[in-house]
C-alpha cells in the first residue's frame, strides 16, 4: 500500500535535459500523503520517547528544579543556544505525566539494555525511510547525473553543497525518502552508457551502466532497485536519444524516443 | 516447415577450456543457430571468463559462478544450481536442455531440473566407462539416475551406446548414434604452395625415403602411451628409415623419455611437448602415417583428422574406433605390444609399395563427416521428442504393434516420456532397492523446491530475454 514496485517517471524540463526517476513510491495522493504524515508523526514520537527515555535515565538531575516557564524556552530559541533548549524541553517532558509513565514502566530494564535499545530505536527512527529513489539526469552535452536514496541506514542529510537541497532532502525524507548520493559524469569523459547482464543472487538481471574514461570499474545507474528490463531499456533509449540526439558519431547506435528496435541488435 | 526450438546446452565443460566436449558443443551449437534455433550454452565460471557472454556469432553463453573441484567439474550439489537453473530457463524461454559429458555434475543437474520443469531433455555420451572399479560404480549409478527420466540420449558411437545403455539400463531404442566431425578445412594436407623448398610430399615414395610416424595424444595410461613406449624401439629397429614425432602431454611422459635416453634414440624420436588445437594440423602434415596406441576411446576425432590431412592410420581396435574410419584408411591392431609392431610394419610395407591413395583421404573424410549433418540428425531427435515427428518415424515401429508397445508403462503420447511426477517416480524407483528410494526421495524434493520457486521467485517478475536475430530457416536448403 505504501510502497510498490519499482516504476518510471520521465521529466523533460527542456529539449535537452530529461530527468529519469525510478521509485518506489506511488503517486503522493491525498490518503498517501495524509498515511505519510502520520507515519511521520508516529515516527516523530516514538524517537520523542526514546530520547526522553535515555535522558531521564541518565541526564537527569533530581536536585535541579524544573524550568520556570515555557516563555523561557521561546527566549532561547531567539538566543539560538539549542543545547540549552534541548535540555529544558527535556528536562519539561520527563516531569511531564507521560514522562513519568515512561520513566516507570523501564525502571525493570538494566542500565545498559536500556541505553542499547532506546538507542537502536533512536536510530532507526531518524534513519530509516519507506521509499527508495534513484534518478538519472542527462544534460545535453554537459553530462549526466546519477542519484541514489536508499531505504535505510543512511543519514537523513543530503550530502549536497547546496543550501537549497538540504531544504528540499529534509521534505523528502519527510514524505519517505532522501537522494543521499549525487555523482556527475561529463560528457567527455562518457565512453557509453549501455545495458548488460549479470548474475546476481539466485537471478540474472538486467541493468544500465556507463563506462567512464579512465575509470576501472563501470557505474551503474540505479544501483539499489535495478528495475526490470522495460524500464532499464526505456531510460537507455531515452539517455542516447538525449545525449546524443543530432550527433552523426552516434547516430546509428541511440535510436530515437519511442523507437521499439531490439535489445542487442547491431543497428550499424 | 518443422518447429524451431530453444535449445540450451549444459556442461561443465566448455571453451576457454580447450578439448573434445568443448568443440563438440561449440561446433553444435553453430551450425543448430545456422538452422535457425536459438542456442544458449550454460557452464560454469572459468578463471577471467565470468558472468553472461556473447560469441561473436550470438552465442551466448552463462558462465554460472560455482565452486570447481577437479578437473573443472562443479561439486555435486544437487539443489542448488536450481533457482538459477530455472530463472536463466525461463528468461530464455527455453524448450530443451541438452546435456553433454557424464563428468559434468551440472548435465546431470540440469537435466532432473528441467524434467521437473517440464522441459524435454536430450544428453549426449562422450566417454566409455569400466564397470569394476569404485569411481566407474559411483558415476555409473549416478548415470542412471540421470538417465532414468531423459526423453532421448545421443551417444557418439555405436560402442559407447552399447556401454551407455548397460551402464544406465536404458531402452535401447532411446539411445541414437550421432558422431562427432572435424571441421575439413583446418585439417587439409599439405598444399605445394605452402612449403615450396620441399617437394611435394614424396610420394610414390622410395625404398630409402624417410617414413615419419606421427603420434599425437595426451599422454595418460588410458591413452595408450605404455603401448607406444613398448613398441617404438622395436618399430624403429625393424625398419630403418623411419622416424617418430610425439606431441602431447602428461604424466607418461617422462617414460617415453627414458625409452628415449636408453635406446639413443634421440635424432630419431621427436618430442614436441604440448601444442595447441591449431597446431595439430601442422604437425600432423609433417609425417605420413598416425599411430592412435588409445587403450579405451568412444570415438577417436584425432584419428578423423589424421586421415583428414592425409596420413594413413594405424590404430588399435578398441572402443568407438573400427566404426570412425572405412578400412582402406586404417590399419587395426590389437590393443598389445606385438601386434602394434606388426600392424605398423603392415602399414609402413604398403606406403613404401604405394598402395594407400592417401592423397584421396581429405575429401572422402570431408564426405563422410560434416558438423552439419551432426546438426540434421540432432535435430530430428529434438523434432522426435517433441512430437514433430510421430512416434513409429522415430523409433521405427507403429503404434498398431502391440507387442513392440508393451515394455514401457510410463511411456506417454508419442513416445516421449511423460511428466505427471508419479510416472517420474515409477522410473526413479526401479533404479535398485535403496537407491532407488533415495532417488525417489532427491525427486520429490526437488520437485517441492519447484513449487517454492513458483512462489517465491513468480514467472511474472523474471524478465524475458530478447533473442538474437536468429538466421531464416527458409535460406537453408541443404540438407
Amino acid at each position: 500500500m505504501l510502497t510498490t514496485s519499482p516504476h518510471l517517471y520521465l521529466r523533460r524540463p527542456s529539449p535537452t535535459t530529461a530527468e529519469f526517476t525510478v521509485t518506489t513510491c506511488p503517486p503522493l495522493t491525498l490518503p498517501l500523503r495524509l498515511y505519510l504524515l502520520a507515519i511521520s508523526l508516529l515516527r516523530v514520537a516514538i524517537f520523542t520517547a526514546a530520547t526522553t527515555t535515555i535522558y531521564s535515565r541518565f541526564f537527569h538531575d533530581p536536585s535541579r528544579p524544573p524550568p520556570p516557564i515555557p516563555i523561557s524556552l521561546l527566549d532561547l530559541l531567539y538566543q539560538g543556544d539549542i543545547l540549552l533548549l534541548a535540555s529544558h524541553l527535556l528536562q519539561t517532558l520527563h516531569s511531564s505525566p507521560p514522562g513519568q509513565f515512561l520513566a516507570s514502566i523501564t525502571a525493570p530494564l538494566s542500565n545498559s539494555a536500556l541505553a542499547v535499545i532506546a538507542s537502536v530505536i533512536t536510530y532507526f527512527t531518524l534513519c530509516t525511510q519507506l521509499h527508495t529513489t534513484e534518478s538519472l539526469l542527462v544534460l545535453r552535452g554537459l553530462g549526466i547525473q546519477t542519484s541514489t536514496s536508499s531505504s535505510s541506514f543512511s543519514s537523513p542529510i543530503p550530502n549536497t553543497s547546496d543550501g537549497s537541497n538540504r531544504w528540499r532532502g529534509w521534505k523528502w525524507w519527510f514524505w519517505g525518502t532522501t537522494p543521499t548520493k549525487t555523482r556527475f559524469i561529463p560528457t567527455e569523459k562518457i565512453r557509453d552508457v549501455l545495458i548488460n547482464e549479470a548474475f546476481r543472487g539466485f537471478e540474472v538481471r538486467y541493468y544500465l551502466i556507463v563506462i567512464v574514461e579512465g575509470e576501472e570499474d563501470v557505474v551503474v545507474v540505479f544501483p539499489k532497485l535495478l528495475p526490470g528490463r522495460k524500464i532499464v531499456e526505456e531510460v537507455w533509449r531515452g539517455v542516447r536519444g538525449c545525449l546524443y540526439e543530432g550527433d552523426p558519431n552516434h547516430q546509428s547506435l541511440g535510436g530515437s524516443w519511442g523507437q521499439t528496435a531490439t535489445l542487442g541488435r547491431k543497428d550499424s | 516447415m518443422a518447429p524451431t526450438y530453444n535449445i540450451a546446452m549444459v556442461s561443465d565443460f566448455f571453451y576457454p577450456q580447450p578439448g573434445g566436449v568443448e568443440s563438440h558443443i561449440y561446433q553444435l551449437s553453430t551450425k543448430l543457430m545456422d538452422r535457425g534455433h536459438k542456442v544458449i550454452i550454460i557452464t560454469h565460471a572459468y578463471e577471467g571468463r565470468t558472468g553472461v557472454r556473447y560469441l561473436t556469432n550470438g552465442l551466448k553463453v552463462y558462465h554460472v559462478p560455482f565452486l570447481v573441484i577437479f578437473r573443472s567439474a562443479t561439486f555435486p550439489t544437487v539443489f542448488s544450481f536450481f533457482p538459477i537453473f530455472r530463472n536463466i530457463v525461463l528468461r530464455e524461454r527455453i524448450d530443451i536442455v541438452h546435456g553433454h559429458a557424464s563428468l559434468s555434475n551440472f548435465c546431470h543437474e540440469a537435466i532432473l531440473h528441467a524434467r521437473t520443469m517440464g522441459l524435454r531433455t536430450v544428453f549426449t555420451d562422450h566417454s566409455l566407462f569400466g564397470f569394476a572399479d569404485a569411481a566407474s560404480i559411483l558415476t555409473n549409478k549416478l548415470l542412471k539416475f540421470t538417465l532414468s527420466d531423459v526423453d532421448h540420449v545421443i551417444c557418439v558411437s555405436h560402442t559407447c551406446k552399447e556401454n551407455t545403455v548397460l551402464r544406465a539400463s536404458l531402452d535401447p531404442l532411446m539411445v541414437s548414434v550421432i558422431p562427432n566431425a572435424v571441421v575439413a578445412e583446418n585439417f587439409k594436407p599439405l598444399s605445394p604452395s605452402e612449403n615450396p623448398s620441399y617437394p611435394p610430399p614424396a610420394r610414390p615414395l622410395g625404398p630409402h625415403d624417410i617414413i615419419t610416424i606421427v603420434v599425437i595424444s595426451r599422454l595418460f595410461y588410458n591413452k595408450g602411451t605404455d603401448l607406444l613406449t613398448a613398441a617404438i624401439p622395436r618399430i624403429l629397429e625393424n625398419h630403418p628409415n623411419t622416424r617418430f614425432i610425439i606431441a602431447g602431454s602428461g604424466p607418461k611422459s617422462i617414460d617415453l623419455e627414458q625409452m628415449i635416453e636408453q635406446n639413443v634414440l634421440q635424432d630419431r624420436v621427436e618430442m614436441l611437448g604440448p601444442i595447441r588445437h591449431e597446431e595439430v594440423r601442422d604437425v600432423m602434415v609433417r609425417g605420413h602415417i598416425y599411430l592412435h596406441p588409445s587403450l579405451t576411446e568412444a570415438f577417436g576425432t584425432v584419428i578423423v583428422e589424421a586421415a583428414s590431412c592425409g596420413l594413413y592410420v594405424v590404430c588399435t581396435q578398441v572402443g568407438g574406433i573400427p566404426e570412425v574410419l572405412p578400412s582402406h584408411m586404417t590399419v587395426f591392431a590389437k590393443p598389445e605390444e606385438d601386434d602394434l609392431v606388426a600392424a605398423t610394419g603392415r602399414a609402413i610395407a604398403s606406403m613404401r609399395a604405394n598402395k594407400v591413395r592417401t592423397e584421396l583421404f581429405h575429401a572422402q573424410v570431408r564426405e563422410m563427416y560434416s558438423w552439419e549433418n551432426v546438426a540434421v540428425r540432432t535435430e530430428r531427435v529434438y523434432n522426435g521428442i517433441c512430437g514433430a515427428i510421430s512416434e513409429g518415424e522415430f523409433y521405427g515401429y507403429y503404434e498398431g504393434d502391440n507387442a513392440n508397445n508393451s515394455w514401457s508403462a510410463t511411456r506417454g503420447r508419442s513416445g516421449v516420456q511423460s511428466f505427471a511426477l508419479i510416472d517420474r517416480l515409477k522410473r526413479y524407483y526401479g533404479c535398485g532397492i535403496w537407491a532407488g528410494k533415495l532417488f525417489c526421495l532427491c525427486v520429490i524434493v526437488d520437485y517441492l523446491l519447484f513449487l517454492f520457486l513458483e512462489l517465491w521467485f513468480p514467472r511474472e517478475v523474471i524478465d524475458v530475454c530478447p533473442d538474437w536475430p536468429r538466421k531464416k530457416r527458409n535460406d537453408l536448403s541443404r540438407e
